[in-house]
């Protein structure tokens, strides 16, 4: 079953690149290019030879919908929203294994923020990543400079997925029972917390 | 020796006996550690980089601009921040706009930084030479039952031009170490796999699967404890070997030590001292 | 020869080509008038029969000395009009052609100004004519020996073909033997031919050649002299065994504590320290390896291996015919060559850079060359003996990479070389499983595809993929890839697994071009001259190179070029005597103090510090003349292009009554004045205030030359270089730049100065910019005779801004 629907993906992948080519004005392909090789990660994009060896090490492939190399593929073919909308810049692990090895220099990892940013931004976050965790992560960093792990915690509860509410409860007092878990909110000062923001916050 | 110390939020919020432990040995070791006064997020890796980058890079230059004024070089138990830290350094030495930005923004603060600060990992410093020459001294115990498998995950080797603790492919620092104490090596698969500690709560299931092959790989060629140097691989190895257990129906019982615990024990310092009743899966049998 | 040479000029008419839009009648009075002109004529085709008659008549008729014919492109007829110099017993040196019908009748349509331009440039070419010498080719002894550096097959190819020419060869290499990499493989691509039977009977045949001296464990130190007769010092190493007394029975080698890795075997088996690199080896005979030698290097005596310590010498005690000789020292030998072939070949890149493939971390992790000798030795894994059946053949390990320890560039020979190996593979061991991880199979070449297809034909898997890594997993080796076709990730088992390493440069390539004086390219490799037509020459005349030393290569490629360039040191050499072209720099006596700015700038290495003065080897020479602008004794100058010459054509083309603004073109003498020339030909018609001068190239112009067109009458000038000359285009723009900046300085605007480089087919490039820059000078207020005269007092005053 699975091996089917592998094959409808390429299968599908390949139709929607011809029709880029055909259908979509040189232009705009091109546009979606030159932006992503502007972004942190993305300068080496064009230098790929696709030769695999970042799908080859890459510890998360099983569960990406395109594999980094398909990802670099698909930008180079500017192929935007199905690269924004993929589950795969979300199931990198930042791991900067296959950074490592590439031989053309090409940062994955890095690239995959930049393509996180610009996916939270254009609203095409996939399914997979839906937990808002970025932010919530932001808002706490932003509440006490700090990181405060309860607070997070409870933000990011799935209530919809009863085995992992169970795991990550069960995480969270054991932590608890060991004594590592700090339940008292990061006190330092913070004040300046929201002039940085707002010197750092472009969009 | 004196450096400036940054904790990092999760080591301060849920890895005390990390921070137990460290200060323990360096106290010993006669390391000197000035906690950063007022230090805050490192701007993470990844939740707030990809979120705002410029404010996460503005986060982290925050501490580093604290440091400079400090005048030490910047030690950090955490991976994770060794990274952001680091690769903060490297985008202000190399993009003058964003460096201009940034100290823009701290200006504010009353702060202005000239990316002068060296940042290290508490391995860097405590396998230094010197400090290493120490251990060698001072060892009390020769932890010859120990078969220790040293795990380096990411962000201690990866990638070569941030982090740079040692050979990204096959590092060794750690099993110097390792020997020093009179413990075996473990040569394994999962050394420098990644634990998936950064889709720990975005993608848990995937983290599972991920510690459990580095679990797996380092029992199964023999380990009997596995040195880490890093809290977050830490919580995805340890505190969530249970789950691991659970989810894939396995039985693994590997204790998971920071490297710093193990020091202290051939240090013989108390185990209260080192946190070791904190661990979940307890190294007692050993 | 008179103080004032009489000259005749005679003007074509090409039948109607040329005298359509020229009035050649009012050219011939113009010129008929002045100094020195004895005859100015006109006629239908000059270069016909009753033509060539006419001016050899007139030549002897009025005593002529010089002769102008303005025609066609010198580039047509010089050779015709020169013979005809010939034949009335003037030097064709005295000879000027001026190109009146491909640069000016057929590309302008305006008959007054087409004639105004023609009596410029036949006028300009009179006044050159006045300082026009006699010149004659030179020639020069050259030494009728040469060396081959290295002795892989590209060495041992071309010195015998040289040999067997008749000339006298050394050939070097820095092994106890010569072969190369060749004599370490099995069979060889695409045919399947054994190695070292291909290979043998050449080294026998080279070692028996009457013409040929061959030095192993030899090295060059260092290299004197200039092209055509060099002094090259090389320096032999001890073999602590007289190689003509040692009989090859290696009976030294039995007795012989001491076990070390065998180089020949890439460390897979253990040798002595007393040894015959391989059964084949030339010369045969056993060599010490002094670093593991107990009696060498005294501190093993006492440091070795328990057991092993102490003088040991049993080596020579034992040899019956007294081979040994621990006594040997460093031998420095000068050799008197013409010419050298350097053939230094490649070596593997240390797959240990990269670190993902645990090279070194298990023994049966190995490299192709590995390979190849275990196939020699009977296929085994290194660490059991075991005969290994599943077997991954990584390829591309280094190349093709941007990162750090990477090159950019394609080894050539992996994808063969795997494809190879796993054929036979296939055949030595039943139920053999090979796998090959490909980038891309790059199976060009005659045969090639064929053979793939025959591996294919094999069941060879063939996974397109980079291996991302290799894992050591005990007795076993896991190998982690994606197959990128299928789009999954595989990970599978191997009993051996063998990388394809990078080809980098030999060890000590660097200090050879600079011995040399030679470049390297970007890769790291000796550098050709032109990829396509100068495939073995260097920019040193004199210093080919062929085979793997220019780049990763085949053998049919490496004997191909080894073959090329003995066939260029031949046709170098020649019969020991070298004809040189006259057009070469020379030195004006007592002006040189020795600053030996020059000597750095000159890239063929022509010129040299002698005692008092600088020395120039016109054999070297090509003529570039980038030496001559910058002596700030002015010391040198270019025969046939001499400034004094330069000047007079300068002033010539520029002076003048008629008001038509002129712009002075100097074109390169090669590409670019052939391509302004294909204008011609098609007609392209551009502006009549555009005025050639033909220079041997754009570094041939000082400020002086500039000055001198402003200050006689041009109100711009254009640099045409050619994109093939040795004065590249940044060069020629930084220079030009130098210029400018001094224009300006007089309050002449700087975009008066235009360069630009052409190829020959780019010639609309070239008279587009004609066209744009005669329209934006329009533009400018135009240079006062004031301004004109004051550029003038500069010059006079020699305070020229240099
Ligand atoms: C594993 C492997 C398999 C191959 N299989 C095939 C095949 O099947 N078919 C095929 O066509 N090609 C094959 N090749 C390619 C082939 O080996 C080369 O094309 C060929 O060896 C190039 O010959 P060369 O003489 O230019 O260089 P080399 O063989 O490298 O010889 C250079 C010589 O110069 C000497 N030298 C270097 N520097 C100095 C110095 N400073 N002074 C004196 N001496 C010096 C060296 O010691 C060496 O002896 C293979 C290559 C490899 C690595
Ligand atoms: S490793 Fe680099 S070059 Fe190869 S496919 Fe991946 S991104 Fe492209
Ligand atoms: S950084 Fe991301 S894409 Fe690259 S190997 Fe790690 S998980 Fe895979
Ligand atoms: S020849 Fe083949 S193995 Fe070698 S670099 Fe080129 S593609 Fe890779």
């Amino acid at each position: 079953m699975r091996a089917r629907k592998l094959s409808n993906e390429k299968e599908q992948l390949v139709t929607e690149a011809k029709a880029i080519q055909i259908g979509v004005p040189k232009e705009s392909m091109r546009d979606f290019i030159k932006e992503v090789m502007k972004m942190p990660g993305g300068e080496k994009i064009l230098e790929c030879i696709q030769c695999g060896s970042c799908a080859g090490g890459c510890p998360t492939i099983f569960a990406m919908d395109y594999s980094p190399m398909q990802i670099i593929k698909m930008i180079n073919l500017g192929m935007k929203e199905k690269v924004l909308s993929s589950s795969t810049i979300w199931v990198c692990s930042l791991c900067y294994t296959c950074a490592t090895r590439c031989p053309r220099n090409v940062d994955f990892p890095t690239l995959m923020m930049s393509l996180r940013n610009k996916a939270i931004r254009e609203n095409l976050v996939n399914n997979c990543a839906k937990s808002n965790f970025h932010r919530y992560f932001f808002e706490v960093i932003n509440k006490y400079g700090r990181m405060h792990v309860p607070e997070l915690f409870v933000k990011l509860l799935d209530i919809t997925n009863f085995n992992s509410l169970l795991r990550n409860v069960r995480l969270g007092l054991r932590l608890f029972k060991t004594g590592k878990l700090q339940l008292r909110a990061p006190k330092i000062e913070t004040s300046w917390v929201s002039s940085m923001l707002e010197k750092t916050d472009q969009e | 020796m004196k450096y400036a110390f940054y904790p990092g939020c999760s080591n301060h919020s849920m890895a005390k006996d990390y921070d137990d432990s460290t200060k323990a040995i360096c106290k010993v070791l006669d390391v000197e550690l000035f906690e950063i006064p007022d230090w805050n997020c490192c701007g993470s890796i990844d939740a707030v980089y990809s979120f705002k980058p410029l404010y996460s890079i503005a986060l982290a230059a925050r501490n580093l601009a604290i440091t400079e004024k400090m005048q030490m070089d910047l030690v950090t138990p955490c991976s994770a921040c060794y990274f952001t830290l680091n690769r903060t350094n490297k985008i202000l030495r190399e993009d003058a706009g964003t460096k201009s930005k940034v100290n823009e923004a701290l200006a504010n603060l009353g702060f202005n930084y000239n990316v002068s600060v060296r940042v290290w990992h508490l391995a860097d410093i405590i396998l230094s030479d010197i400090v290493l020459q120490k251990i060698k001294e001072k060892v009390k115990n020769q932890l010859t039952k120990f078969k220790i498998a040293s795990y380096y995950g990411c962000y201690l080797v990866r990638p070569p031009e941030i982090c740079n603790f040692d050979d990204p492919e096959h590092p060794t620092h750690l099993d110097e170490l390792v020997e020093t104490l009179g413990a075996s090596k473990i040569d394994y698969y999962g050394k420098t796999r990644c634990c998936g500690a950064s889709l720990g709560m975005t993608n848990e299931e995937l983290a599972l699967k991920m510690s459990k092959d580095i679990l797996l790989s380092a029992k199964n060629s023999g380990a009997n404890c596995l040195a880490t140097a890093c809290h977050l691989c830490h919580l995805n190895l340890d505190a969530r070997q249970k789950d691991i257990e659970s989810r894939f129906n396995i039985k693994i019982n590997l204790p998971v030590l920071y490297f710093t615990q193990i020091i202290g024990l051939a240090l013989g310092i108390e185990l209260k001292q080192l946190g070791l009743q904190r661990n979940w899966v307890s190294p007692k049998e050993i | 020869m008179s103080q004032k040479p009489s000259i005749g000029v005679f003007i074509c008419h090409c039948g109607g080509n040329i005298s359509d839009t020229v009035d050649v009648t009012r050219v011939k009075e113009a010129i008929g008038i002045l100094d020195q002109v004895k005859v100015s004529e006109t006629l239908d085709y000059l270069c016909s029969n009753p033509g060539q008659e006419m001016i050899k008549n007139a030549v002897r008729e009025k005593v002529l000395e010089r002769v102008v014919v303005a025609s066609c492109s010198p580039r047509m007829h010089i050779n015709t009009f020169r013979q005809v110099m010939k034949s009335v017993g003037l030097n064709p040196y005295l000879l000027e052609i001026v190109n009146i019908r491909e640069q000016c009748s057929w590309v302008h349509g305006d008959k007054e100004k087409a004639t105004n331009k023609t009596i410029a440039l036949v006028r300009a070419a009179v006044q050159r004519a006045r300082y026009l010498e006699p010149l004659t080719p030179e020639k020069l002894k050259v030494t009728e020996s040469v060396l081959v550096i290295g002795g892989g097959i590209a060495g041992i190819y071309s010195a015998l073909e040289l040999a067997d020419k008749g000339y006298q060869v050394y050939l070097i290499e820095r092994n106890p033997s010569i072969g190369g990499h060749m004599a370490q493989l099995s069979k060889t691509f695409p045919t399947f031919d054994c190695s070292a039977c291909i290979l043998t009977p050449k080294m026998v045949s080279l070692s028996h050649h009457p013409n040929v001296k061959i030095f192993t464990n030899a090295e060059p130190v260092l290299v004197e002299g200039s092209s055509g007769r060099f002094k090259v010092t090389i320096r032999v190493k001890p073999r602590y065994v007289d190689l003509y007394r040692c009989k090859a029975c290696e009976e030294c080698a039995e007795i012989c504590p001491v076990e070390k890795p065998s180089s020949f075997e890439e460390n897979l088996v253990q040798e002595k320290a007393i040894y015959i690199p391989f059964k084949q080896a030339i010369p045969n005979a056993s060599v010490i390896d002094k670093d593991y030698c107990l009696y060498l290097t005294p501190y093993l005596a006492v440091l070795g291996p328990p057991g092993k310590r102490g003088v040991c010498a049993r080596c020579k005690k034992n040899c019956k015919s007294d081979a040994v000789n621990f006594g040997q020292k460093d031998i420095l030998l000068d050799l008197k060559v013409g010419a050298i072939i350097v053939s230094t070949g490649f070596s593997l890149m240390d797959p240990l850079l990269i670190g993902q493939y645990s090279f070194g971390f298990h023994p049966d992790i190995i490299t192709n060359i590995q390979f190849d000798r275990l196939m020699l030795q009977g296929l085994h894994k290194p660490s059991t003996g075991e005969v290994p059946k599943k077997v991954a053949f990584i390829l591309c390990v280094g190349s093709r990479s941007e990162t750090a320890s990477g090159r950019s560039y394609c080894c050539k020979i992996g994808c063969m070389t795997a494809i190879k190996q796993a054929l036979l593979l296939d055949k030595a061991v039943p139920e053999a499983d090979p796998w090959i991880f490909y980038t891309d199979v790059r199976a060009f070449g005659k045969g090639y595809e064929e053979f793939y297809a025959k591996a294919r034909g094999h069941l060879t898997h063939f996974i397109r993929g980079r291996a991302a890594e290799v894992i050591p997993n005990g007795s076993s080796l896991m190998v982690k890839a994606t197959d990128t076709l299928l789009g999954k990730q595989i990970e599978e088992q191997f009993d051996l697994v063998v990388l394809s390493p990078a080809l980098v440069p030999n060890k000590g390539t660097k200090e050879l071009a600079n011995m040399l004086g030679i470049d390297l390219g970007p890769d790291g490799f000796f550098l050709e001259v032109h990829h396509k037509l100068k495939g073995v020459e260097t920019k040193r005349q004199g210093i080919f190179v062929a085979g793997a030393a220019l780049g990763p290569k085949d053998i049919h490629e490496t004997t191909m070029e080894a073959m090329a360039a003995a066939s260029k040191v031949a046709t170098f050499l020649g019969r020991g005597e070298k004809s040189v072209s006259p057009e070469v720099v020379y030195l004006i006596p007592g002006r040189c103090n020795l600053c030996g700015i020059c000597v750095n700038q000159c890239p063929t290495k022509a010129i040299s510090k002698g005692k008092n003065e600088v020395i120039i080897n016109p054999i070297s020479c090509n003529g570039c003349s980038i030496c001559i602008p910058v002596c700030p004794k002015e010391a040198l100058d270019l025969k046939n292009t001499t400034d004094e010459q330069m000047i007079a054509q300068i002033k010539g083309i520029a002076e003048g009554e008629d008001t038509t603004p002129r712009k002075i073109a100097f074109v390169q003498k090669r590409t670019a004045y052939g391509s302004v020339d294909l204008g011609g030909q098609n007609r392209r018609s551009y502006s009549p205030e555009i005025r050639t001068i033909r220079v041997p190239s754009m570094a041939r112009l000082g400020i002086k030359h500039i000055l001198h067109a402003f200050a006689a009458g041009a109100d711009g000038i254009i640099f045409v270089e050619g994109e093939d000359s040795i004065f590249n285009e940044d060069r020629m723009r930084e220079r030009a730049m130098l210029f400018k900046k001094d224009l300006g300085k007089l309050g002449i605007h700087p975009l008066r100065l235009q360069p630009t480089t052409t190829t020959l087919p780019q010639y609309e490039k070239t008279l587009v910019l004609f066209d744009n820059f005669v329209e934006r000078v329009k533009k400018m207020t135009p240079i006062t005779q004031e301004k004109r005269e004051e550029v003038k007092k500069c010059l006079e005053s020699e305070k020229i801004i240099e």
